[in-house]
């Protein structure tokens, strides 16, 4: 390490162009293979993603039913377009409004085009909006009406509190199109990929702005939160980072004094970026919601080292008055905990390579290679840039005239500080374990919860949009649950089947001995039958074989389990049950159609609200609500075989605990509830997936964290060659961990993505300070004997760097809070945080622990060296 | 300005050109005949297939019968009668087809044992979930539509017709492709106020049937959900002498079974 350091500084001209070709190379490779794609389609492209979905990796079990459910049922992602009307009494339920909102509809209709993976745009066919759903009502004595709920605006008042009326009455739309208060029209806008979400939403902005009146239009539902998420994220990488930086630049300009020497860490800084995230886009890896973190993290962390050469340089250069001799002075004690400190940065953030989230895999592995990255260029290009300044310029640097002189204000401070430790380290420890006991009961309220909508801070259009519609509706956040039978109905149907038909029948025999080679398959055994009955020379023969279907058809029917009354009245039990939680707004499911259609068959009496006795009464009524405008809807809550259901939750908020509690009633309902028919339970919808990512990486972030604690103290002992003080070494990141985690639990702040990441951070960062001081407490000891002098030197130069650094970077991270990503807020944040307790935490408690056990400590010191 | 009037008056002289005018209605009117009103009455047995974009097969059975009401293609009663699947088994729909009035529906649902008149103040939703509307069962009225004819080919006339009360319809206009010489309308395309294609009715196959060419087979596809059904006649009968009267609510209960299978 040394010798590399040494050959920079000799050669220092070649290494600075090095990195400035190599920051060039990748600049110029990025930006081709995203400028130009077709010239440079070897090169990956820079590719966005920032689909929560993606937390799972795609072969994911739960993803793969996800999907195939979706294709299954007919459910697309949605755009939620919310209409309220707060200035007429009438709500949104006026002419003018309607016109709107109908236009609005129709417009959305044809908002299509042929795109890369062929039609793309809304799908028509599915939209829900007040002129594409049909509303079933009486239409006087013994008539039933199928109608547009809205086919043309109304005329005025009166009909346009009709359309409220009549939805209000359909339990589908009510809560669901309409808002219970009357007020407020949601429209729901199916699209065929979520990337276009954005490109939709801005036509359908561009129409709004068209209208007059006193509406107030709320765009929202997940796509949109995802799109406009990628898009903040850019802003934030372009914005924060760089303020970032400048902060950090005017601290250490504060400190150092001279612009030209602290350009040597920003260089390493940029550099280091630069490298990471072209090799991120490089080998084809997406900028998720924690890659595009990875240049705020990587920042700190490659300034840190040359922060400390930097320090000690300042300090050394003024007994030497050579920048070489001094350099050399400085690297040699330097080096060994710097390779250290890195080692163990990369180590902490490198173990999230074994989470089980493929965007934590990449932002660990790329940041650990960001760390060894910015080392290797630490330890050159500070060296090599030390030795291009002009000699001159040095004159008057570091030592004497400064505050930073062990007369400065913090010398002074830290002197006292130092021997503070030493007469008092019994009180700092008595501190420490109550300031421990406080995080671990803090740690014990840490409440485990995400949302990707609550990713936008208050004030955001979404989080605005978000309240708005979810204070009025029953809930944007949707979740499915799949019902369907444990057994197999299709082995159970042949098996009845067999054992049914008569042998002493003509046509039942033939259709039983044919059954071995016709399996399970309904539609083969019809067509069986079908083509029997296209033999057939006469109307007996064709009846008889219709005969034979009807036993086909009423065995199959006992497995058609969900066109049976005690099975819906099954489901209808455990949406009531789930209304009790304050959780769900409303569900959707096929009881609901059923009672819906059967009230309006009997003269839409109330007490008809309810599901008739007999199967075929359920079939009947179903073929009767099929005689609508979307037959098709039908197919969103089952299967044509109807052996599987499905109920739409509408959930009121998308947080994962919520998520969690309403699984948990679920499970509780079927497990003391038996239904006729044994069930087994399947969850899909982004809510759902958003929940069990979470999962994963609580306990995938846990046990990452614990394995880079265990290699990371294998090192340190390593490192020191001793049980004792590789143990001691871990000391303050474990308190500063604990204490950071502890205040995450008092103050309520949910237990989130970012959160879970920083346990990496605090892990990197706080052994750091730990590493050098520790490391350079020993080497002071050799010289000094005791600890009572020993901790004076300590906390001279030693202290002083890591002071530097909290501070530096500590508050280089400020401009994050201002960020409109909450994520940022937290890391920003939290980095501050944990740097300061990191450095409290060296600084105080090592000294008092070295003190108390001094004898242990360096009785075997003499003894290893 | 005086020849912009010239000019448009020359353009509403062709427009207005009597004999093309005739030749028009002429089509539509044999076209109309040929696909619902050969013969007195009829009757055929039918399997209806809904095949999904998943690829998912339904399948109902009925029986359709079918009588007219005077020889001027106007009024007509049709009568289908379910055989299946099994839980459907009896269910009856049942209609009169007006000409200056809308048409009158009923259907008999036997597990509820109810009859019910289905208002019909718009005939274009699904036939029992299918993606044939009532409409294209018992046919559209021709004089609800303007028509011209687009094109003549060697097999077809190639009509287009806009309806006159847009706000009651889903489509702006459709085509049909109309066979020259039985005039059965073998291909009808509906486009959306977009323009866009986005429904479409073929005839699949034609056999002649008591001297009547008669469509055998039937295609409706919604290119929107990518859902299609297919109506296969069988034991088409025509010239039966169905009477009129087992064309009422009380025969909706007590199925006119002689008629229904012979």
């Amino acid at each position: 390490m040394l010798l590399i350091s040494e050959y920079a500084a000799d050669k220092p001209k070649s290494f600075m162009w090095g990195a400035l070709l190599l920051s060039m190379l990748f600049i110029i490779f990025v930006a081709g293979g995203s400028l130009f794609p077709k010239q440079f389609s070897f090169i990956p492209s820079i590719k966005i993603d920032t689909d929560p979905e993606n937390m799972l990796s795609s072969d994911e079990p739960v993803r793969i039913f996800h999907n195939e459910r979706k294709k299954e049922y007919n459910i697309y992602d949605i755009i939620v377009v919310g209409v309220v009307n707060k200035k007429n009494e009438a709500g949104v339920f006026n002419p003018q409004s309607l016109k709107n909102i109908y236009d609005l509809g129709e417009y959305a209709r044809q908002i299509a085009w042929s795109g890369e993976k062929g039609q793309e745009g809304v799908i028509e066919a599915e939209i829900i909006s007040p002129s594409n759903v049909d509303n079933i009502e009486q239409a006087g004595l013994g008539t039933v009406r199928f109608e547009w709920l809205m086919k043309q605006p109304p005329q005025n008042e009166k009909e346009a509190k009709e359309i409220y009326d009549k939805a209000a009455n359909i339990p589908f739309l009510k809560d669901t199109l309409v808002s219970g208060d009357g007020k407020a029209i949601a429209l729901y806008i199916p699209i065929t990929s979520k990337n276009i979400s954005y490109k939709v939403a801005d036509k359908l902005k561009e129409k709004i702005s068209q209208f007059k009146g006193d509406d107030e239009y709320y765009i929202t539902g997940l796509p949109i939160a995802q799109d406009t998420f990628g898009i903040e994220m850019f802003k934030q990488m372009a914005i924060s980072a760089p303020m970032a930086m400048l902060l950090i630049f005017a601290l250490m300009w504060y400190f150092f004094k001279s612009i030209k020497l602290i350009i040597s860490p920003m260089i390493v800084a940029m550099v280091s970026v630069i490298i990471t995230m072209g090799a991120l886009i490089l080998t084809g890896n997406t900028i998720h919601i924690m890659s595009s973190m990875i240049p705020v993290f990587i920042m700190p962390i490659a300034v840190l080292d040359a922060v400390h050469i930097l320090s000690d340089f300042f300090d050394t250069y003024p007994r030497y008055k050579n920048r070489r001799k001094a350099i050399a002075h400085v690297m040699e004690e330097l080096s060994k905990p710097m390779f250290f400190t890195t080692l163990t940065t990369a180590a902490g953030f490198g173990s999230l390579a074994f989470t089980p989230i493929p965007p934590v895999q990449i932002f660990g592995i790329f940041i650990a290679f960001g760390v060894l990255m910015a080392w290797i260029l630490t330890i050159t290009l500070v060296p090599a840039y030390i030795m291009l300044m002009n000699e001159k310029s040095l004159e008057g640097f570091g030592g004497v005239h400064h505050q930073d002189n062990p007369s400065s204000p913090m010398a002074k401070l830290l002197y006292k500080t130092g021997s503070f430790t030493y007469n008092h380290a019994k009180i700092v420890l008595l501190i420490m374990v109550i300031l421990i006991g406080i995080s671990v009961y803090g740690i014990n309220k840490i409440e485990i919860n995400d949302n990707p909508v609550k990713w936008f801070n208050k004030n955001h259009d979404i989080r605005i949009a978000d309240k708005e519609l979810n204070q009025r509706f029953a809930g944007t956040y949707m979740a499915y649950l799949e019902l369907s039978s444990k057994n197999d109905l299709k082995e159970q149907f042949l098996t009845e089947l067999t054992k049914s038909l008569n042998s002493n029948n003509e046509q039942q025999n033939i259709l039983k001995n044919n059954l071995p080679k016709l399996g399970s398959d309904i539609n083969a055994i019809k067509d069986f039958i079908y083509s029997k009955q296209d033999e057939a020379t006469n109307d007996d023969i064709y009846y008889a074989w219709n005969d034979v279907a009807i036993i086909v058809d009423n065995i199959y029917g006992k497995f058609e389990i969900f066109k049976q009354p005690d099975m819906l009245r099954y489901i209808e039990k455990l949406q009531n049950h789930l209304l009790k939680t304050d959780l769900v707004g409303k569900s959707n499911a096929l009881p609901d159609i059923v009672k819906t259609v059967y009230r309006e068959l009997f003269l839409g009496e109330e007490k008809y609200f309810t599901i008739p006795d007999t199967q075929n009464a359920i079939a009947q009524t179903l073929m009767t609500y099929q005689n609508s405008h979307r037959p098709n809807d039908l197919w969103h809550f089952t299967t044509p075989s109807y052996d599987k259901t499905i109920l739409w939750i509408q959930l009121k908020s998308g947080d994962n605990k919520d998520m969690n509690q309403v699984v948990k009633t679920v499970e509780d309902f079927l497990s003391s509830n038996k239904a006729p028919i044994e069930l087994k339970h399947n969850w899909f919808g982004l809510t759902y997936i958003n929940m069990l990512w979470q999962e994963k990486m609580v306990s995938g972030m846990m046990e990452a964290f614990l394995g880079s604690f265990i290699i990371v103290l294998i090192m340190m002992i390593f490192l020191f060659r001793s049980l004792l003080w590789g143990l001691l070494s871990m000391v303050p990141l474990t308190i500063t961990i604990a204490f950071i985690y502890g205040i995450i639990g008092l103050i309520g702040k949910d237990y989130d993505m970012p959160v879970a990441v920083l346990s990496s951070l605090s892990l990197g960062l706080a052994i750091d300070y730990a590493i050098h001081f520790l490391a350079r407490s020993r080497e002071a000891a050799k010289k000094h004997g005791k600890w009572k002098d020993t901790v004076k030197a300590v906390f001279g130069e030693p202290a002083r760097a890591i002071t530097r650094n909290v501070i530096v970077i500590g508050a280089g991270f400020t401009p994050l809070l201002f960020a409109p990503l909450v994520p940022y807020n937290t890391v920003g944040f939290f980095i501050s945080a944990i740097l300061f307790f990191a450095g409290i935490a060296t600084l105080l408690i090592l000294p008092s622990l070295i003190k108390i056990m001094e004898r242990l400590l360096f009785k075997q010191e003499r003894k290893t060296s | 300005m005086k020849r912009m009037i010239t000019l448009f008056s020359v353009l509403l002289l062709i427009n207005t050109n009597p004999a093309l005018a005739i030749e028009v209605n002429e089509i539509v009117a044999k076209a109309n005949h040929a696909a619902y009103y050969q013969g007195d009455d009829g009757r055929a047995r039918v399997k209806m297939e809904i095949i999904d974009k998943q690829g998912r097969k339904r399948t109902r059975d009925f029986v359709i019968l079918r009588k007219d009401i005077g020889d001027d293609d106007k009024e007509q009663k049709f009568y289908v009668y379910f055989n299946r699947p099994a839980d459907v088994n009896k269910t009856v729909f049942m209609v009169w087809k007006h000409i200056d009035k809308d048409d009158d529906r009923w259907m008999y649902l036997p597990a509820l044992d109810l009859v019910k008149r289905i208002a019909a103040t718009d005939e274009r939703t699904s036939f029992v979930g299918s993606d044939f509307f009532y409409e294209d069962v018992s046919g559209r009225n021709p004089t609800e539509d303007t028509h011209e004819l687009l094109e003549t080919t060697d097999n077809y006339y190639i009509l287009k017709s806009t309806p006159k009360n847009p706000d009651t319809v889903e489509f702006s206009y459709f085509k049909s492709y109309i066979h020259k010489t039985s005039f059965i309308p073998v291909k009808v395309e509906f486009y959306d106020k977009g323009g866009k294609k986005y429904r479409e009715a073929s005839v699949e196959k034609v056999e002649n049937i008591q001297g009547y060419q008669t469509v055998t087979q039937g295609k409706m596809k919604d290119l929107r959900t990518g859902s299609q059904t297919i109506l296969s006649y069988s034991a088409v009968q025509y010239d039966i002498d169905l009477p009129e009267d087992i064309f009422t609510e009380r025969y909706l209960r007590n199925p006119p079974m002689n008629y229904i299978r012979r």
